[in-house]
């Protein structure tokens, strides 16, 4: 049963993605993108049951285990929560003709397109099939980014497109080392399954070890927008359609995340945990830093949404090279936290940017005078991704902070914590000016419910996750935590 | 043939294709480069019919012939109709002077071999020259990438990259598994596709190279 669902889910975003080729209608459209997601999340539930009675499961080049699992979990909620959003974001954008209706299948395709990609990268355990998902979700999310077809759209896809090729062209070269050293323990055949190298890893040679992770941190780390590679993220995130940007912040970049996870484990045990620690924690802290001075002074909110990507990228990374058990489930939390809450942000600042039709903050005023419900979502997001209590970054961010003084980082600890204050103000200033004061520029129109309902699903989660987490929950994260530190 | 044969073999193979590599970043015209990377390609063909011929690796001949047919005839048949297709007036670009690029250049490839010397026991399961004229071809195409400001001398670049990893997956390992090896290739050829139609969608609506626009900051 769990065996057929690995090859049964990447398969369902494929056959949905098909399914909307044969028809050009908008509601039909709507229709399979919302009960494709939700047939995905689903099948993801029964997995997630089957794993966490019978433990992990492979087939061929699939394999499932409770780390996967983690991130599995959050693209469907998020692809879920994304297609429930698009319902009612489609209507408005069609009817200002921000998106063109003759050609939304191909739109709706390529979100599919791109989920199934990721799913790929999720289940991969071949390290080459991951690295040929990752550049999928490249070619395909790509052309979603520069999907309104103007010249701002088509230059950050193209910059996107080149940046992480070229980055993923060194994951490649990585992955080939790694191979290599792999290929020379236990000989050609398998040498490419993570779960294969992982049983001989202590065995494998440092030094071929050691410079393959760096090219593979390099190359999965511009696709998980760590600074300083992080150059096309600010791009991309402000210029693809909203429900793009969630996804790619939501999901995408931590796909790549876990792709760097997978190798961290494999250089863990050939090098020693301290190593890739060493690397990570360097990535993780030039990222914290870097997009500190961008978040103050931005003007657009979704370019301000990017750049907090990149900080809280380097939050997880940060967390990663903390290490110890306590690190990881902080870090592992975080990808969860900040996802959901990313996503509900985008959400939120995707309605308040198609009321006033601009995305300078400057022009966004007194929203919650017009949108009472959409301003306190956008208002929960802003106080959430800043990491006040009882949110559920806060939680996560609490557990990097005790790993990292645990393990006596004290410097570390203090970069992080003076730019986490930092963006705090800088991020409540921001929202607190978007959604109080006189409203002008834009209608009391009533707000559609479709979005609202996608982000109440995102804000329960969150402020769960903040108050309390789930038994089971907990439990699959300390056993994903136990697949990293062993 | 003998392993120090294929050994020589690969050698020389390997400096030619240092020699194509810098043909590309020495290029003052586009079609230059793209003859060669066309014929840098041709060299990775040569390079995995060789290796086929010695290891008796069937996966070997398919990744070659594959290389030969995509690598070395459809992607740079591809970019030269673009060239005609734009009418490519201004060539190259360079951000900075192409002959810093070669010095650049350079430095890479020698620190390419300091890197690989640096690795004593793990050379030893590798064919002769092959890791750091891989790592050089791979970091090169990435210099070619970053200093030029069209966007074909961009894909030029990243197709020179490719085929640096590729041979060193030929050389290192005798090739990843081959059905990797397609999909990767399989990769390139759409995120090429994909480029092209940028491209071109760029030039038809604004008369401007698509890597040349830079609206968006901070």
């Amino acid at each position: 049963m769990a065996e057929t669902l690995l090859w049964v889910l990447p398969l369902v975003p494929t056959v949905t993605a098909l399914a909307m080729l044969t028809t050009r209608k908008r509601r039909i459209l709507s229709g399979l993108d919302v009960g494709g997601s939700t047939v995905l999340a689903a099948l993801t539930f029964v997995l997630a049951r089957e794993v966490s009675a019978g433990g992990p499961r492979s087939l061929g080049v699939f394999r499932v285990d409770e780390l996967g699992l983690v991130f599995l979990l959050l693209l469907v909620v998020l692809t879920l929560a994304v297609s429930i959003y698009t319902v009612g974001w489609l209507k408005q954008a069609v009817a200002v003709g921000n998106m063109k209706a003759e050609s939304l299948r191909s739109y709706f395709a390529l979100v599919h397109a791109f989920v199934a990609t990721m799913v790929v990268t999720i289940l991969a355990d071949n390290l080459g099939v991951l690295w040929i998902a990752m550049e999928g979700t490249t070619i395909t999310s790509a052309v979603l980014i520069g999907y309104h077809g103007h010249r701002h759209g088509l230059e950050a896809a193209w910059k996107y497109i080149i940046v992480t090729t070229i980055g993923i062209s060194f994951g490649l070269f990585g992955t080939v080392l790694i191979y290599a050293a792999a290929a020379d323990v236990m000989g050609g055949a398998g040498a490419m399954s993570w779960s294969a190298i992982m049983q001989v890893a202590p065995a494998l040679d440092p030094g071929i070890v050691r410079i393959g992770f760096i090219f593979v941190m390099v190359g999965y780390g511009t696709k998980a927008g760590l600074a300083p590679m992080h150059l096309w993220l600010p791009d991309a995130h402000s210029q693809a359609p909203t429900p793009v940007s969630a996804l790619l912040s939501g999901v995408l970049i931590k796909c790549a995340l876990l792709a760097i996870i997978r190798f961290q484990t494999i250089a863990a045990a050939a090098c020693g945990a301290a190593f890739p620690q060493q690397v990570l924690l360097v990535f993780g802290l030039i990222s914290v830093v870097v997009a500190t001075p961008f978040i103050l002074a931005q003007r657009d909110i979704k370019r301000l949404l990017g750049y907090h990507s990149v900080e809280h990228v380097g939050i997880v990374v940060l967390g990663l090279g903390f290490g110890g058990a306590i690190g990881t489930y902080g870090a592992l939390l975080h990808v969860v936290n900040h996802g959901v809450t990313k996503a509900l942000a985008f959400f939120a600042a995707g309605t308040a940017i198609a009321r006033y039709g601009s995305r300078d903050m400057r022009a966004i005023r007194g929203l919650f005078a017009v949108a009472p419900i959409g301003a306190t979502f956008l208002m929960l997001a802003a106080l959430s991704l800043a990491g006040v209590p009882p949110f559920s970054i806060f939680v996560s961010e609490l557990m990097v902070l005790r790993a990292g003084i645990g393990h006596g980082h004290w410097v570390a600890i203090a970069i992080f914590l003076a730019m986490v204050v930092i963006i705090f103000a800088g991020l409540l200033h921001h929202a607190g000016a978007m959604v109080f004061g006189e409203p002008r520029g834009a209608g009391r129109k009533a707000e559609a419910w479709s979005p609202l309902l996608a982000m109440l699903l995102l804000a329960a989660i969150m402020v769960l996750l903040g108050l309390t987490i789930p038994v089971s929950f907990d439990t699959l994260l300390r056993r994903a935590t136990e697949v990293v530190v062993g | 043939m003998s392993a120090e044969t294929i050994q020589t073999i690969i050698d020389d193979l390997g400096a030619l294709l240092l020699f194509t590599m810098i043909l590309i970043v020495a290029a003052s015209q586009i079609s230059r480069a793209i003859y060669a990377v066309a014929a840098q390609s041709l060299f990775i063909a040569i390079a995995g019919a060789v290796l086929a011929t010695a290891t008796g690796n069937v996966d070997l001949w398919v990744i070659a012939g594959v290389t030969l047919a995509v690598k070395a005839t459809l992607l740079p048949w591809v970019l030269h109709w673009v060239v005609r297709r734009m009418n490519v007036r201004r060539e190259v670009e360079p951000v900075i002077p192409i002959a810093a690029t070669l010095v650049l250049a350079v430095a890479v490839v020698v620190m390419s071999f300091h890197l690989s010397a640096s690795l004593g026991s793990v050379r030893q399961a590798i064919t002769g020259n092959a890791l750091p004229v891989g790592i050089a071809l791979t970091l090169t195409g990435v210099l070619v990438m970053a200093t030029r400001k069209t966007a074909l001398s961009q894909m030029v670049g990243l197709f020179a990259s490719e085929n640096g990893i590729f041979f060193t997956a030929m050389a290192v390992t005798q090739g990843m598994p081959l059905i990797i090896e397609i999909g990767v290739i399989l990769d390139v050829i759409l995120a090429a596709l994909v480029m092209t139609i940028m491209v071109l969608r760029v030039r038809s609506t604004v008369d401007a190279d698509i890597a040349e626009l830079d609206r968006l900051r901070g």
